[in-house]
């Protein structure tokens, strides 16, 4: 063997990209990388919370980027906006922050319009048409009148952003969002009481003699402290059957029994006087013996009208969801195995014979549920009949019990003041058990500051300390109208008329810090719609910075 | 009249001079605002960019920085401070001249090196300590350094700490008030356990690529290269690791050993991403602006942020510690098991997350349990460790240990079962 280490730059070491983005790599993965390469994000108002959302999306290196706003920029906006100096001061805002934020990562592109949502929507209406815009993906940053926002295209994920004084809300809405990779904690799914032909005869050949001593001939103590405890519970559930008419055990006392048998069966008069494997096996007895059961939100994904009713036009999230539906529907209710297996005491070989069973079980469901896909895709003569990819499939079927399927009410429905759905997601949460301290009283004294603002053509509290009391009167009695659209009769409670005075002590005016984390929660949730990875907010998260701690809606 | 009271600070200006509603009832605005500007702040750690950022954009104006590191290419997907040509200088000057060249009228003193570096008299000038480390270590020794300092009679030595941490799409941030609240070592348990794969596993009977890649980093390299150091930032050494992890694998059927793994592995990488450090410096800075200037609440005193799915956050009070080693008055029980001898104690000790001990010394009022060093010290009492406990210690007696790790000496009753 050759003992000198290599000194000169080796052939698999990762390129200058991988080692540049690879703590990011460790989250997404090169999938994801590529498709926030693929983005062009659009920023309406080069605010301090918008441009730290960009700085957040130009770091780990999203594809374009530009910045429309219609501002020249003041010495206010210095105290509040890291990404202006002293030189930008008179200039153009959308120019200046473009320039600045662009200096963050060279791989990014940016550009800027000196414009804004209202006018591009009126003037230039082809910019924001889902058919011919290059945008990819819109920020709005508040204000913006109301009328404004019910014009929003539908067809474009919006992210559309509060940051005011200590507190921050966010509002994302996409077209129907469908996420294979949703990096739940585990993927393992062990089917303790549905093992295959193939795992039972593994558990046969390899438990024989389990309970032999020794000195009887059985197996020495190395080999018994050394079979995996997947085998033991599987052999020992084969045991119990022989003594329970067949049955398994179902409930919290048959678990129990179970447990105590297999105690029982551990050597103890081995160094330690137990053994790590039984160990193994007593500790997974409540969480993993258990039918394989399908999670609800895949049920909502096999159930959702765009996976019966597939089409030439369906995305192949769809196709691939039916083919997955199908084959669960004559595979007995089992779902393709994802063919993940834990870590556990065991010799090499025994655990890798082991996890080979799982993978190959995981590859041959997954092989079925390809040859469905591909069968669809040629019935409906699908666009994609001939790209699909093996890959996808597999992906697909190991996180088949982690699919979601997420839809979002438009933000015009929101704002339209005649949504059911959302009046009543708003009234439910004001008579949760929870409203007195709830953050729903935060969204509320935001819609009082979006009616002001949409009236008056200012911030409440953008003004002398001694007409503040003349505004807040005025953005109560909005939100007084507000309440009474949802059909809440109780008028406005202690927390939210604290809410509206803060709203008015900070008189339109943003917050650094609260700008920053604006700019972390937002650029997060962008990521996760980009990377079609993790699971985003449906549809509402807002920040209270006085209590510091978040509270979703779907509103 | 404040420098807060310019053009530049309008926004900041106007809050702070508006009471609000959620603020004590002897909130005083101007007094405040000048109290904002003479606040001395330190900062620190993998957050430092942001930290900076946010507290020069709060009205903080005498800020200072310590950081040991200088600047990786894969610092650059986040710490926004530094550019490409940066790589290799040290971040803590770096990060401050690029904040005082933005934001006028603010000083930035940097300090490249430890923070263990500096004594008591150093941190004693400071009103407020942020910490955005990753190390545990140093998180330990700031968190004790700061509850040492406290002085009942002198109120000004008891300094807020703001500790910020982030791991991929989750992060915390806390507010410490040292000896009031509960302490970073109070917490120590939340961490999760660095079980270490027994020596065995990696010699004889590997299941996992991580497996073979510390087989190559902790067996394979001290024997074939003797007393020859591995460096993980070495790409030479990185690559001969992933090579002989490669061929290991292979020999056993196991899959998935790749450059990236062997990395992650002998580097003990982290994921982390410019939002969430983001979200965790800026929490961690506005619990600064709000203990500064009274403008609202501070939190009371914990907070998690987890973003991988949906977005939570628990806000909580995490309670201090009945017998914390650093800001409990007592040593706290221990149960010991009378046959276990030293060795066997000083093994479950290191198991346990809240002691997190490596090379510990012990001693007893009346014995020299065992000493890692000096060498005749060490020779001394080595034929301890074979004894058992009961034969060592009584029932009810304190043991004192000291350890590289541990930047106190932790007081241990012994109790037996
Ligand atoms: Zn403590």
């Amino acid at each position: 063997m050759d003992t000198s280490p290599p000194s000169s730059a080796p052939s698999s070491a990762p390129s200058s990209k991988e080692k540049k983005y690879d703590r990011q790599l460790r989250l997404w993965g090169a999938n994801g990388q590529n498709r926030l390469e693929q983005a062009h994000i659009a920023l309406f108002g080069a605010t301090a919370a918008g441009c730290e959302v960009l700085k957040n999306l130009i770091l780990p290196s999203i594809g374009r980027f530009t910045v429309i706003d219609d501002k020249l920029v003041e010495e206010a906006d210095l105290g509040i906006n890291f990404f202006l100096d002293q030189d930008s001061v008179g200039k153009p805002r959308a120019e200046r922050t473009a320039a600045l934020l662009g200096e963050l990562n060279p791989d990014v592109v940016g550009g800027f319009r000196s414009d804004n949502l209202e006018n591009m929507l009126s003037h230039t209406p082809e910019l924001l048409d889902p058919r011919t815009t290059e945008f990819t993906h819109l920020l709005v940053m508040s204000p913006v009148p109301t009328p404004i926002l019910l014009q929003l295209p539908t067809g474009i994920p919006t992210f559309f952003v509060n940051s005011l004084g200590f507190v921050t809300t966010l509002r994302i809405y996409s077209p129907t969002h469908t996420i294979i990779e949703t990096h739940p904690d585990s993927l393992v799914d062990l089917r303790l009481f549905n093992p295959w032909p193939e795992l039972s005869a593994l558990v046969l050949e390899k438990t024989r003699n389990l309970d032999v001593p020794e000195s009887e001939g059985g197996m020495s103590d190395h080999q018994h402290g050394h079979v995996p405890y997947v085998l033991l519970l599987l052999k020992y559930l084969e045991d119990w059957k022989q003594l329970h008419d067949g049955h398994l055990p179902g409930t919290y006392s048959e678990k129990t029994q179970f447990k105590s048998m297999v105690m029982d069966k551990m050597r103890t008069n081995v160094p330690g006087a137990s053994e790590e494997n039984y160990e193994e096996a007593i500790g997974a007895v409540m969480k993993n013996l258990r039918n394989a059961e399908i999670s609800s939100e895949t049920k909502e994904v096999l159930d959702n009208p765009k996976c019966l009713n597939i089409t030439s036009e369906s995305d192949d999230f769809w196709i691939i969801a039916r083919a997955v539906k199908d084959f669960t529907d004559s595979n007995n209710g089992f779902l393709p195995l994802s063919g993940a297996t834990p870590d556990m005491k065991a010799e090499s070989h025994g655990y890798v014979a082991l996890q080979n069973i799982y993978r190959v079980k995981a590859h041959s469901d997954a092989a079925a549920v390809e040859e469905i896909v591909r069968d669809y895709m040629n019935r409906l003569q699908h666009p994609h009949r001939d790209q699909i990819d093996s890959d996808v499939i597999q992906l697909f079927c190991r996180h088949a019990n982690f699919l979601r399927c997420l839809n979002y009410r438009s933000i015009a429905d929101e704002y339209s003041n005649s949504n059911d759905e959302h009046n009543k997601a708003v009234l439910a949460a004001l008579e949760n058990w929870d409203a007195e301290d709830s953050l729903i009283h935060n969204y509320v004294a935001l819609r009082g500051y979006q009616e002001f603002y949409t009236s008056h053509g200012r911030a409440p509290g953008d003004t002398s300390s001694e007409d503040c009391d003349a505004d807040y009167d005025e953005i109560k009695r909005f939100v007084c109208q507000y309440l009474e659209s949802v059909g809440y009769t109780k008028g406005v409670g202690v927390r939210c008329e604290k809410m509206l005075k803060e709203v008015v002590r900070a008189g339109g005016g943003e917050l650094h810090v609260t700008a920053s984390l604006a700019g972390g929660i937002v650029a997060q949730e962008v990521i996760k719609i980009i990377t079609q990875q993790y699971v985003p907010v449906n549809n509402t998260v807002v920040f209270d910075g006085i209590g510091s701690r978040t509270q979703t809606f779907e509103l | 009249m404040a420098i807060i009271d310019t053009p530049q600070w309008k926004y900041l200006n106007r809050i702070l001079s508006r009471k609000g509603p959620f603020a004590d009832d002897d909130y005083d605005n101007e007094m405040q605002k000048t109290f904002l500007e003479h606040t001395k702040v330190f900062g620190a750690g993998g957050l430092g960019c942001e930290i900076l950022k946010n507290l020069a954009l709060s009205g903080f104006k005498d800020i200072h920085v310590i950081d040991m590191d200088t600047i990786d290419v894969s610092n650059l997907n986040r710490q926004f401070l530094f550019r490409a040509s940066d790589v290799g200088k040290p971040k803590a000057t770096v990060a401050a001249s690029f904040v005082m060249s933005r934001v006028k009228g603010i000083t930035i003193t940097p300090y490249y090196g430890a923070i263990q570096d500096k004594d008591q008299d150093y941190y004693m000038q400071f009103k407020i300590i942020i910490c955005g480390l990753d190390s545990v270590e140093a998180r330990r020794w700031i968190n004790a350094t700061l509850v040492d300092m406290v002085d009942i009679n002198r109120p000004e030595s008891l300094k807020p700490l703001i500790d910020g941490g982030t791991e991929g799409f989750k992060g915390q941030s806390r507010v410490i008030l040292p000896t009031l609240s509960s302490c970073y070592e109070c917490s120590l348990d939340m961490l999760t356990p660095q079980t270490a794969v027994p020596i065995c596993t990696l010699a004889t009977i590997p299941r996992q690529p991580a497996h073979c890649v510390e087989w190559a980093s902790i067996l394979e390299w001290p024997r074939i290269f003797k007393d020859k150091k591995l460096d993980n930032d070495d790409p030479g050494h990185v690559q001969w690791i992933y090579e002989q992890a490669l061929k290991r694998a292979q020999e056993f059927n196991i899959s998935g050993v790749t450059y990236s793994l062997t990395q992650g592995v002998i580097k003990n990488i982290i994921p982390a991403i410019a939002s969430t450090n983001a979200i965790i410096a800026a929490s961690c800075c506005n619990e600064a602006l709000k203990i500064a200037t009274g403008a609202n609440p501070f939190l009371n005193n914990y907070m998690m942020y987890t973003g991988d799915e949906s977005v939570y956050t628990h806000t909580f009070e995490h309670e201090k510690k009945d017998g914390c080693p650093v800001c409990g008055d007592l040593a706290s029980d221990y149960m010991v098991n009378p046959e276990w001898t030293l060795q066997e104690f000083i093994d479950r000790l290191k198991e346990k997350p809240e002691v997190q001990i490596k090379k510990p010394t012990m001693v007893t009022e009346r014995r020299k349990l065992y000493y890692q060093g000096p060498p005749q010290l060490n020779e001394q009492t080595r034929p301890n460790l074979v004894k058992k406990m009961k034969d060592l210690v009584d029932n009810g007696e304190e043991i004192a240990i000291t350890d590289p790790g541990l930047p106190f000496s932790l007081r241990l009753n012994v109790i037996f079962s």
